[in-house]
């Protein structure tokens, strides 16, 4: 779409703020179930988002497909905010920005053919079937994304964006008598094709451990010393604490101010947690967010105390804070909210040996297959775990899920690694649904945790 | 389209979505947002050398980038067996109301005030978001032999949250309702909604064990989730469902009958043609505790040799895959009330946390519970925390103490009465 046709509609807007998000993507999508291809399709979207701010008035908000006529959904969107009458809605102040971002990539998957791609995912596939007879179904999908967003507003910003995502998935199910275990990897990144060649090794340990699962016992459910791996820990920054530090949870709610207070401990000297949308190549990262605030550094919990919280403008306004460029949105269906995009447990000190060496009986818990927070309460389900016995790895064990409340378990955080990582993959499901997010972390120590299990 | 398409494919089929919805939100009590939604797209899928293709596009201009698209796909496509359906009647189902169709704004916002005020009630601390969406949804199917069904939809739907935070005690809700008929029913949802949260202002405590637990509809789907997925004929085809080659034993308790019924008026997922032009019908898959049928899609069903069910659904962006329409698990006869008084101590499951997390498929669940209530001497006593409930659905539910003579309508599409089940582990912090 051309901006001189954007910033006409724009023009002959007659709310007090109007904003502009167009969005054009082409995915390309391979994807096998046992030994049968699913799909290997193309598929295109486009649509697109206005959004209008008038005086005593609401948000009024307009979606849709049809992109030939903007002058018309800007008015309809300008209507649904005079059609009701609401408080009154601020946006803190954020710089004008000018800039067409682009997005190189070694060796572009646009320039790839679909042959290419589903030989990749079928020799992915190939090697989970053929590893164990046990292996009795998988899931092996490719998809790449290219994604184009336009966003302009009646402050006289306007950014083009180039928001490209490469990925691939890898799940086996593993099963003997009656019994049925899974396990699961996938990679995913900014970046060119290259980047999900020279797999072959991480798909076998997917299969490796589906069939290991298989003769696991599992956990016998009571409170452990618990070590998660770093990508169990960043799902717990992200999930446990990172949906409390949203401005949209406490905006609007005394309450959750009052428990949610700057200042406030809520770990030991070792802890901090942060999250950061302008590192380079993670699955949260954009230049900006989608109402236009530059993306960046967000300390939350800093030597053990919450300093910061996430904010949209609005969000930030209203609690007289400084924007933080977390105002994203699912895409053009949706209206940016808070959301988190690069989390991460800051690395600490402690090796994994000395984390490990003075538990007699604990769980050392790998992955996660998802997580959930009602705000202080969470659960996580890790994909597979260890005992440890005697200050060392034991026996593999199966159905580890851990669940407790947040700011006990917080304090509980006694031993933070000193070998950070970002996990390869990430989503969020708050609200909207799934957003791409980046989560990292050290191997992380938490005493007394509450393990579910049979 | 579809003629350009048979130029090329010896079997094409046309799915075209169009929608347009209106949306009211209020946020933490208050009214914030008016939204108005126009949805269109069109997907095609075809049979070129008995080679399966599919491709999809939101821009209903880009017709040659999408044929071009579809025959690409089907030159990498697998051998499927696949026959698109003649046309054949389905059942006659009421799924657009023209008073829902086109219930004004001002009707929508009185809704939502009159919702926040009923909770409000209940908790003046409580912060309350609902999104109540009015929508009018058309899907048509057209293919190479003649079907062409068109499935028109007005439905209903609101999202309600609700958050209560008091010192560090924190109260959160997350709930759905959809209907396709306009009535009170709304009414009811949220009253229950204002009920539990009556309930949880008081504390109990319980200690870890194995005891009677109640699930209510809201908290039933702990149970529910792996019998839809092991009911699922992918899963059933793939060989992963614990029920594969298991027809017509007993799995469950005798108390346990579960059906997919489309043809009930008024609800969202009902409709007389699935999303393949195939008709729907009722279908019993649980019979009284014996294992009676899978759900399958076109493509399923000729990979497992068998035939659809009337179970294909799709989005815009993906192929068809077996879903269910609505499930019902039938009542029992004691009222909750009567439930709740037979039971000495035990545990009330209102709102799981991480549903649809770990092994689903195999029957083993473990969930951490983000509101449970603790019965003791007949009575519902108080909220307890930091609890979990964890078990197997193949071996806890071979005996179900009870099912209530009370059903509700939970997560949009599922029909659920309260579930006692005798003897499960539950974990807590004390």
């Amino acid at each position: 779409m051309r901006r001189e046709t954007i910033e006409a509609a724009l023009r002959a807007s007659k709310a007090d703020y109007t904003e502009i998000r167009i969005e054009e993507s082409e995915s390309t999508r391979v994807a096998f179930r046992g030994p049968d291809l699913e799909t290997a399709d193309v598929v295109l979207d486009r649509g697109g988002f206005v959004r209008c701010l008038v005086h005593g008035g609401g948000w009024g908000i307009a979606t849709f497909n049809d992109v030939s006529d903007l002058k018309q959904r800007i008015e309809q969107a300008y209507e649904g905010a005079r059609a009701i009458q609401a408080e009154p809605i601020e946006l803190a102040d954020i710089p004008v920005s000018e800039e067409d971002v682009k997005v190189p990539l070694d060796n572009d998957f646009r320039h790839i053919g679909l042959t290419e791609k589903k030989s990749l995912a079928e020799a992915y596939n190939d090697t989970l079937l053929t590893f164990d007879a046990r292996i009795v179904d998988t899931h092996t999908s490719y998809v790449d994304t290219f994604k184009r967003v336009v966003f302009a507003n009646s402050e006289g910003t306007y950014f083009a964006e180039e928001r490209p995502m490469i990925n691939v998935a890898f799940s086996a199910v593993a099963r003997e008598d009656g019994d049925v275990q899974r396990a699961f990897e996938a990679i995913s990144k900014v970046a060119g094709f290259d980047a999900v060649r020279d797999h072959h090794a991480l798909v076998e340990t997917v299969a490796q451990r589906a069939v290991d699962l298989l003769s696991a016992p599992a956990v016998e459910g009571r409170r452990y010393p618990v070590i998660c791996n770093p990508r169990m820990a960043g799902v717990f920054a992200h999930e446990a604490f990172g949906h409390l530090s949203e401005a949209d949870f406490v905006y609007e709610n005394p309450q959750a101010q009052k428990m949610m207070v700057l200042g406030r401990r809520f770990g030991r000297d070792i802890l901090t947690i942060a999250d950061d949308g302008s590192i380079a190549g993670l699955r949260g990262t954009h230049k900006y967010d989608d109402e236009g605030t530059p993306t960046g550094r967000t300390d939350l919990i800093k030597d053990g105390v919450l300093v910061g919280r996430l904010h949209s403008r609005e969000t930030a306004a209203k609690m007289d804070e400084e924007p933080t460029g977390n105002g994203r949105a699912t895409g053009y269906r949706h209206p940016p909210i808070v959301r988190m995009t690069n989390t991460f447990i800051e690395g600490g000190e402690t090796s994994f040996e000395d984390m490990i060496s003075d538990i007699e009986l604990g769980v050392y818990a790998c992955d996660a297959f998802g997580g959930q927070t009602a705000l202080e309460n969470f659960s996580f389900s890790a994909a597979y775990g260890y005992m440890i016995r005697n200050g060392e790895i034991a026996e593999l064990v199966r159905d580890v899920v851990l669940s407790g409340n947040l700011f006990v378990t917080l304090q509980h955080i006694d031993a933070v690694g000193d070998d950070f990582q970002w996990a390869e993959w990430g989503r969020c499901g708050k609200g909207q649904g799934g957003l791409t997010v980046s989560m990292g972390a050290p191997h992380v120590r938490i005493q007394d945790v509450l393990i579910g299990g049979e | 389209m579809l003629d350009r398409l048979m130029q090329s494919a010896e079997q094409a089929e046309v799915f075209e979505i169009s929608s347009e919805a209106t949306k009211i939100g209020f946020t933490a009590n208050r009214l914030k947002s008016f939204e108005v939604e126009e949805t269109q797209g069109m997907a095609a899928r075809v049979l070129v050398d008995g080679k399966l293709g599919f491709a999809a596009s939101s821009d209903i201009t880009a017709v040659d980038k999408l044929v071009q698209n579809v025959l690409e796909s089907a030159r990498y496509g697998d051998q499927v067996a696949l026959r698109f359906p003649e046309p054949q009647p389905g059942p006659t189902v009421q799924v657009y109301d023209a008073q829902l169709a086109t219930l004004s704004t001002d009707r929508l916002i009185e809704m939502g005030e009159e919702m926040i005020e009923i909770v409000r009630e209940a908790d003046e601390q409580a912060s309350v978001s609902i999104d109540l969406t009015r929508r009018v949804r058309q899907t048509t199917v057209r293919n190479s032999r003649g079907v062409e069904t068109v499935a028109k939809k007005a439905p209903l739907s609101i999202m309600l949250q609700v958050e209560r935070v008091r010192g560090d005690d924190v109260v959160t809700l997350f709930e759905y309702f959809t209907t396709a008929t306009l009535d009170r029913s709304y009414r009811r949802f949220v009253r229950r909604i204002a009920e539990k949260l009556r309930l949880a202002r008081r504390a109990a405590s319980l200690s870890s064990g194995r005891m009677p637990v109640l699930f209510s509809p809201n908290g039933a789907p702990v149970l529910g989730l792996p019998i839809i997925h092991g009911l699922n004929g992918k899963n059933v085809y793939r060989g992963i469902s614990p029920m594969a080659g298991q027809e017509g034993e007993r799995l469950f308790d005798e108390r346990l009958t579960v059906v997919d019924d489309p043809t009930l008026d008024g609800r969202p997922g009902s409709s007389s043609h699935d999303d393949e032009g195939v008709p729907r019908q009722r279908n019993v898959l649980i019979d009284q505790g014996r294992l009676t049928g899978f759900i399958y899609d076109l493509k399923t069903a000729a990979l497992a040799g068998t035939e659809p069910t009337g179970n294909g659904e799709r989005g815009l962006f993906s192929p068809p895959s077996p879903a269910f329409s609505n499930i019902i698990v039938e009542a029992g006869e004691l009222s909750v009330d009567e439930i709740v008084a037979g039971i000495d101590e035990g545990l009330l499951v209102e709102s799981p946390l991480g549903l649809g997390q770990g092994n689903v498929i195999s029957g083993a669940f473990s969930n951490n519970l983000s509101l449970a209530f603790k019965i003791e001497g007949g009575k519902i006593l108080g909220r307890v925390k930091d609890v979990s409930v964890a078990g197997n659905i193949y071996q806890d539910m071979q005996h179900i103490e009870a099912l209530s003579s009370e059903s509700e309508w939970v997560y949009g599409g599922i029909q659920l009465p309260y579930m006692l089940l005798p003897e499960l582990n539950v974990v807590t912090r004390d």
